[in-house]
């Protein structure tokens, strides 16, 4: 007389269960020693002190973020010396290459065209291109 | 050694009766797995067994002093419990599949020094784990007199490296509002050219750098008899130096520098937006292509004494683990700085649980720096040559930092280069970041210890004595978008923090830089001070003042 199928399955059923338990028993009781370890060494990170930071920071973003704060992304007005400074830079000097007065703050784009680096020639750079640059001269 | 740990009467009563025999015994019984955890196999063969009941479920132990085996089920029967009640003193046993000792007077893991010695020796000598680095250092590892002899060598060539740049902590101290910090200066923006001046700013105030510039070290006659090139960073930095520290408060135009940057990096010299980064990078090897050669390098320990590297140079350690049998070989390579990936894992969110960062939308830096040195299966496809197994495996890569620089400077990789879009573009999202950061959890005695499941055990190069807490002294954001964006600096100063943005200076509080865009950050070590309460755990051990002198630089103009 052969068992009936369901007590069977209930058995597999069953046996699965019991490992998996045990299985499952295993790792948490794995994760609870690695913990326990790491706490009792000291080891842990200070949890409080990231806290702290991460509660530091979303408050900040909120208050920046916030319409009425006009400190944050006011115009200048004056620098912490009492200075104003034009959108251009206003300062001449001499170019080192050629000789010429120019505004500091149009100084970039007259090098690049005065070293014949001017941005027509120039194919797209890389740093590994050195062959487009070689072009350039 | 440990000062934290306190060991339970019952552990100490044992140790004192009996001492390391019991350790050495199951010693023989240890066997290791290729992922670093251990446990007891008392014989290959049979399955172990409680000597109460022959079961073989629930969690085994092994006495301590007689060896037999008990089971502890979770629910209900406990013979290694009854084992210590019919066996007096026979409290301490070993968790067999864990290797952790237990004391069932006590019920509940208990921690010794010389028992995870006894179980790491067995561990590394079973793992094969060779450090290519080293010659003999097997020999060396679980004899601490050898490895103190090991560590004081190094520590002497270090010191020699830290020792020469002097202080570079300023101390903390707030000066009155009419008096701003000297080396306070804009920089005018000379055509699209503020990530030069972002970088510049940050390089003024670097202490090692600003050290070595503002005591001379640096002789721009000396360098333009001596030199045959019509070009040196150096000298330009120097003059920017001067011209910044003199108290002159009107902006500064650092065409020269430009200038000499340009003749000496050819393929990056054009009118366009610069990536900060890049031109960092680029700053420090033509610093360092000069200086290099004149400076040269330590015999012993092959550290570059140029400015640049005696800042900003560091060590990264590279271990690849075999996943089949555990054999770890380790690389070290050199850096000038560390580039982050962001990391964007979101965990599902639960709504009652407390959240973790990443949950409420947050990236931190943290969580950034535990992903450089998260272990990383390498692909199927990357299977590397062990050298145990002699065929190709698949292998686990982990990243750590072996030395520290002086100056951390770390890189949020924002800008993404997709190369199957042929476009770019930028990340966004706000990043988190510490003004205060603590590197421990990211060394490589951190990371190597955490490999081998933290167990007391003094590595190979603990680098006790050296600093791993480190501030914040400089913040590059970047603000718009990719092609089109706008660089500033945050500079914090004497702990007032202020917004160099080209021409423009200007006092902002704290939370403005928090909530800013970071992109490169630099964090200066902070010097040993010893004073850490309670946070001297097992295997971090901070030493005593080390006594550097530090040069605070006065609030005056």
């Amino acid at each position: 007389m052969s068992a009936p199928d369901e007590i069977i399955t209930s058995d597999h059923t069953q046996l699965a269960s019991h490992f998996f338990g045990e299985l499952l028993d295993s790792v948490i009781m794995d994760v609870a020693s690695e913990c326990h370890r790491i706490a009792r060494l000291g080891l842990d990170r200070n949890l409080d002190d990231e806290e702290e930071e991460l509660r530091l920071s979303a408050e900040a973003r909120a208050r920046i973020a916030d319409p009425s704060n006009s400190e944050a992304n006011s115009k200048y007005v004056v620098d912490i010396f009492g200075q104003t400074h034009p959108a251009v830079a206003a300062e001449i000097f001499d170019c080192m290459n050629c000789g010429r007065s120019i505004v500091a703050g149009r100084f970039a784009p007259h090098l690049e065209k005065c070293m014949g680096k001017g941005r027509k020639a120039r194919v797209k750079a890389t740093r590994s291109s050195t062959a487009a640059a070689a072009h350039n001269r | 050694m440990s000062t934290a740990l306190n060991p339970c009467n019952h552990l100490l009563d044992y140790k004192k009766r009996y001492g390391l025999k019991g350790f050495n015994l199951i010693q023989k019984w240890v066997k290791t797995s290729p992922y670093g955890k251990t446990h007891m196999g008392k014989s290959k063969s049979e399955i172990p067994r409680c000597s109460f009941c022959c079961g073989y479920e629930g969690r085994l132990y092994i006495c301590l002093i007689c060896s037999s085996m008990s089971c502890s089920l979770p629910s209900g029967s406990n013979h290694a419990l009854l084992h210590m009640q019919t066996q007096i003193g026979h409290e301490i046993a070993v968790d067999v599949q864990r290797s952790e000792l237990y004391c069932f007077a006590c019920d509940d893991q208990v921690y010794d020094p010389d028992f995870d010695r006894a179980v790491m020796c067995q561990q590394i000598v079973g793992n094969l784990d060779g450090v290519r680095s080293g010659n003999n250092k097997r020999k060396r590892l679980g004899f601490e007199g050898g490895l103190n002899l090991n560590l004081n060598l190094d520590l002497k060539n270090l010191k020699r490296v830290v020792g020469v740049s002097g202080g570079e902590w300023d101390h903390g101290r707030r000066i009155s509002k009419s008096c701003f910090p000297v080396g306070l200066r804009g920089l005018n923006n000379l055509g699209n050219t503020c990530f030069m001046n972002s970088v510049l700013q940050a390089l003024l105030h670097a202490p090692p750098v600003r050290n070595y510039f503002l005591s001379g070290r640096h002789d721009r006659d000396l360098c333009r008899k001596t030199s045959s090139d019509r070009f040196c960073l150096s000298c330009d930095i120097d003059v920017i130096f001067s011209a910044v520290f003199s108290g002159d408060r009107a902006p500064y135009s650092p065409a020269q520098f430009l200038y000499s940057w340009w003749r000496l990096s050819e393929n990056l010299a054009c009118y366009e937006q610069q990536d900060a980064h890049e031109f960092f990078m680029s700053v420090l090897d033509r610093i360092h292509e000069k200086e290099g050669k004149s400076k040269g390098t330590n015999k012993d320990t092959g550290d570059c004494h140029c400015v640049v590297h005696r800042a900003f140079s560091g060590l990264l350690r590279s271990d690849v683990t075999c996943t089949t049998c555990g054999f770890t070989s380790t690389t070290y390579d050199p850096c000038v700085d560390i580039s982050l990936d962001f990391n964007t894992n979101v965990d599902h969110i639960a709504p009652n649980k407390p959240q973790k960062s990443t949950d409420l939308g947050i990236t931190t830096l943290a969580s950034c720096l535990d992903l450089f040195t998260r272990p990383e299966k390498l692909g199927s496809d990357q299977k590397l040559y062990c050298e145990n197994c002699r065929e190709r495996h698949e292998s686990v890569k982990q990243m750590s930092i072996k030395k520290l620089p002086l100056v951390l400077c770390l890189h949020v990789k924002r800008f993404e280069h997709s190369l199957v879009r042929k476009a770019s573009r930028k990340i966004d999202r706000h990043l988190q970041f510490p003004f205060s950061l603590d590197m421990t959890p990211y060394v490589s005695s951190s990371i190597v210890r955490k490999r081998f499941g933290n167990r007391i055990f003094a590595f190979d190069g603990d680098e006790s004595e050296l600093s791993t807490n480190f501030e914040v002294f400089a913040v590059i954001t970047h603000s718009g978008m990719l092609e089109s964006g706008h660089y500033m600096t945050y500079l914090r100063l004497n702990e007032q923090w202020y917004k160099c943005d080209d021409a423009w200076i200007t006092e902002v509080d704290d939370e403005v830089v928090r909530a800013s865009q970071i992109y490169l950050v630099f964090y200066v070590q902070k010097p040993n001070s010893g004073h850490k309460s309670g946070e001297d755990g097992g295997c971090h051990l901070r030493s005593s003042p080390s006594g550097d002198s530090f040069v605070s630089i006065a609030g005056c103009c």
